[in-house]
């Protein structure tokens, strides 16, 4: 990217962000929604500030990303394994691959009852239902990462003696990284939307909760706060996930 | 053994009732360059599979001489490791790290790609990916290569450069060559000797020697009078203006 | 090659997430907080009780305030956003003892999960709003219109439906939907409902916001009137009799105090709810009596009536006794306000 790019980068999504706030003053100003249905940038502003002061916001926001880091990081530990093992082995696939299937396509909110059922209120169920979110996901992208690894690799492998794990680990495994780094991309940014529900409804702490509480209360003010944190954070998980695509040996799947 | 580098006897391969190739009988000298060229669907890549091993035939005898290393049509390398990277994998039997490296750097000289060796595969010309190949198929112990119509997807030009580097190589590194390919230029300017292969079931229908010292020219007469005869061996040309006997 | 920047990367990843955990769990300060007050708070009983942020629930936390300094059981309120999750926890048998609405209780007893009422939560508390523009003086005159109800199971809906009754509306003239009691007012000031039955303070916000008005308080339909009541495993009162003694005696003792000391429940009970202490506040005082704490004892009549109610409209499907449903044997013979001071 050349300079003027990088600085358009910067400049063109600040002015969309301020022209957003333009019209959010423009329609609180014209009065057609009630103060408590649409409230003021600066009574957010003002919540904010006081959400920081009782140092509820970071709280929270450090209980959803714990939350959201083990049942993500659970998932990609036993998701990648097993999308692997069922790339590589046809019976593997023929047998799990419609149980995969149907459970993917189960919203994780359905399990909520039974995340609280089994594991209370706190932050077992969160973790718990973003697990299950993100699991299934990673199993199937790394499953057809695997499958889509062109034929010549393994057998280059094979002429020069790559066999058996250490196949595994230095052609099978490096070939999908680029799906791979997109596909926790993806799921991130899932697990991210999950926890925030999962506190909704199961939680005593976080984000979602804070969410709920608000409107509990009847704080329009720190629901846009709130609101406003959950989507800067999404943002940044992700921009820390696109810092994979850095490394030197996954660059090639960018690329071509 | 007998100074073959390679040896084929009665190599039959059938996939269900689809007879590909029958009784196909063939023997390769050490340090000698064979190309075997046949009508597209003969049963070239199932002939190189069994060479390479990477299929077993269905009745017949390979054997095979030393250490077989194969290069591919295209993207044989692995995208995710460096051209030194990429040539150590040849070189995996040396345990010694300077030795290695030693080598890589070598066999980087060798094939001019001094400055390239941490440059990634998506990084270089096509022509130079395939210089790559050749290195990491050449490095180490190899005795018998294998090539898979190495060339055909580089333009036009960078084929032709391709095959004076590769003769060069060959000079600077002997070893006995098995190409198999549809060019029949490429054959002719490069083998010594050319098999034209049959319709399924493959048999060898015809074979040509060309006693000409590598590199040689595309237009050197007696090139150009090869392709003419595998030409009209094929069909493809008529036989009549050169009228020489099958072996020169 | 890959596997140092892999490594790298995993090694990151498991720095962060033991970096939050610690952040989250601050071990060093619970560490700091056990050696401070060994002595008082760990050395007494501890009972976590489920409530929901509404002044049907007020006594909960008002309880939990009084007990931070007491000598008595420690009684920690747990506030919960929505009914179906507290049924969910006592079911799983994480928490022991809830306040929760009437029927609801019911419905769990005839499931066959093994909980009794003990006691009330309030009387009174709930309002019928209309919208301001809507010239309604009774149901009669809101035939055809929206109503919004919190839940089936509540209360709420049981007296709406006996007054349509009384009214002789029937029960088709009038669309019911089930909302979330916060999103009321907004529904209200937004048109998309006309009138809601709600306990407070989701009725007093659409008053305060200026969107709606009264049309019936609880109290004017059936005097007072019931929702929610005080719930308790059979486990905890089998294991911890004298605990739920001190539960029961604590909450009554809270309402009275909450009856005489309204500003100050407000001020006490805001926080808790995290809600605006000024509509709590209005609540408890606009008029006074819009909400009552006094007369907590579950009769067999009023949970009867309840109880056929709903056997009615099909929320229970069979009928339940009164004498499995409710033990009064907990309630203080004397109730004297609780000993709370408010700065």
């Amino acid at each position: 990217m050349n300079q003027s790019q990088t600085a358009k980068s910067i400049f063109l999504p600040l002015a969309v962000v301020a022209a957003m706030i333009a019209l959010w003053v423009v329609v609180y100003a014209s009065g057609a929604f009630h103060e408590s249905a649409f409230p003021s940038p600066l009574a957010v502003l003002r919540g904010f500030g006081e959400e920081m002061r009782n140092g509820r916001l970071i709280n929270d926001l450090i209980t959803s990303l714990f939350r959201v880091s083990c049942g993500f990081g659970l998932a990609v530990l036993l998701g990648i394994p097993m999308g692997l093992w069922v790339g590589l082995k046809l019976g593997a696939r023929l047998a799990f691959l419609p149980i995969i299937n149907f459970f993917r396509n189960l919203s994780p909110l359905a399990w909520m009852p039974f995340a609280i059922l089994w594991f209370g209120v706190g932050d077992a169920p969160a973790i718990f239902l973003i697990f299950l979110a993100a699991i299934f996901p990673v199993i199937l992208a790394t499953m057809a990462a695997v499958a889509n690894i062109p034929t010549v690799y393994f057998r280059v492998a094979q002429d020069y003696g790559l066999v058996g794990l250490e196949q595994l680990t230095q052609v099978t495994v490096p070939a999908i990284m680029p799906q791979l780094i997109t596909t926790l991309r993806v799921t991130a940014g899932l697990s991210w939307l999950v926890v925030v529900a999962a506190e909704m409804i199961a939680g005593r702490d976080g984000l979602g909760f804070a969410v709920m509480d608000s409107r509990n209360g009847l704080r329009t003010d720190l629901l846009v706060v709130e609101m406003i944190v959950i989507g800067l954070i999404g943002i940044v998980i992700d921009r820390l996930l696109v810092q994979l695509t850095r490394i030197p040996s996954v660059r090639w799947g960018y690329e071509r | 053994m007998n100074g073959n580098a390679l040896e084929l006897k009665k190599l039959s391969r059938s996939f269900g009732t689809l007879d590909v190739l029958r009784e196909l009988s063939l023997e390769i000298k050490s340090g000698e360059f064979v190309a075997v060229v046949g009508p597209s669907g003969c049963g070239k890549t199932t002939l190189l599979n069994l060479l390479s091993g990477y299929d077993q035939p269905s009745s017949g005898v390979i054997t095979r001489e030393g250490q077989v290393r194969m290069v591919y049509q295209q993207d044989g390398l692995f995208p995710w490791l460096t051209v030194a990277e990429n040539i150590a994998l040849g070189l995996r039997q040396i345990k010694n790290e300077m030795e290695r490296t030693r080598q890589i750097n070598e066999m980087v000289r060798l094939i001019r790609l001094e400055g390239f060796e941490r440059h990634y595969p998506h990084q270089l010309s096509g022509g130079m990916r395939q210089r790559v190949e050749l290195a990491r198929a050449l490095a180490g112990e190899a005795d018998i290569l294998l090539l898979d119509e190495p060339f055909s997807a580089l333009d036009y030009l960078t084929r032709l450069r391709m095959r004076q580097e590769l003769a060069r190589i060959l000079h600077e590194r002997p070893l006995t060559v098995a190409l198999v390919t549809h060019d029949i230029e490429e054959a002719a300017q490069l083998a010594d000797r050319v098999i034209v292969l049959s319709e399924r079931p493959a048999q060898v229908r015809s074979e040509f020697w060309i006693e000409v010292p590598r590199p040689r020219d595309l237009t050197h007469p007696k090139v150009v009078n090869a392709i003419h005869r595998v030409l009209a061996e094929m069909g493809i040309e008529k036989d009549s203006e050169f009228t020489l006997s099958k072996t020169t | 090659m890959l596997r140092s920047p892999i490594a790298k990367i995993l090694l990151g990843v498991i720095v962060v997430i033991a970096l939050l955990g610690l952040l989250r769990y601050r071990p060093w300060q619970s560490s700091k907080n056990a050696a401070t007050t060994n002595e008082t708070a760990d050395a007494r009983p501890q009972l976590n009780v489920g409530y929901l942020p509404v002044t049907c629930h007020l006594t909960c936390p008002v309880t939990d305030f009084a007990t931070q300094t007491s000598k008595d059981t420690r009684f920690e309120s747990q506030r919960f956003t929505d009914f179906p999750t507290v049924v969910e926890s006592i079911k799983s048998g994480r928490l022991d003892a809830t306040f929760m609405i009437a029927p609801l209780a019911m419905k769990l007893r005839e499931q066959g999960v093994p909980v009794k009422i003990l006691y009330l939560g309030h009387r009174d508390g709930s309002t019928v709003m209309v919208r301001e523009d809507l010239p309604a003086k009774d149901l009669r005159d809101l035939r055809g219109k929206t109503f919004a109800i919190p839940s089936k199971y509540s209360n709420q809906n049981l007296v709406i439906h006996k007054l349509m009754e009384d009214q002789g509306v029937k029960a088709e003239e009038i669309r019911f939907v089930e909302m979330p009691p916060p999103d009321m007012p907004g529904a209200l000031a937004a048109k998309a409902i006309d009138a809601y039955f709600v306990g407070e303070p989701h009725a007093a916000k659409a008053e305060l916001d200026g969107s709606g008005r009264v049309l019936y308080h609880a109290k004017d339909i059936w005097p007072h009137f019931i929702s929610c009541v005080l719930v308790v495993t059979e486990k905890l009162i089998r294991e911890r009799p004298e605990v739920v003694r001190d539960l029961v005696r604590g909450i009554a003792e809270s309402g009275e105090w909450a009856e005489t000391h309204r500003l100050e429940a407000a001020k006490v009970a805001a926080p808790y709810f995290r809600q605006d202490e000024k509509v709590v506040r209005y609540v408890l005082t606009q008029p006074p009596d819009r909400v009552s704490y006094r007369m907590l004892t579950p009769s067999d009549e009023d949970m009867q009536q309840i109880h056929d109610m709903a056997l009615k409209s099909h929320i229970l499907e069979k009928p339940i006794e009164m004498k499995d449903l409710i033990d009064r044997s907990f309630i203080p013979k004397e109730i004297k306000a609780a000993p709370i001071s408010v700065q």
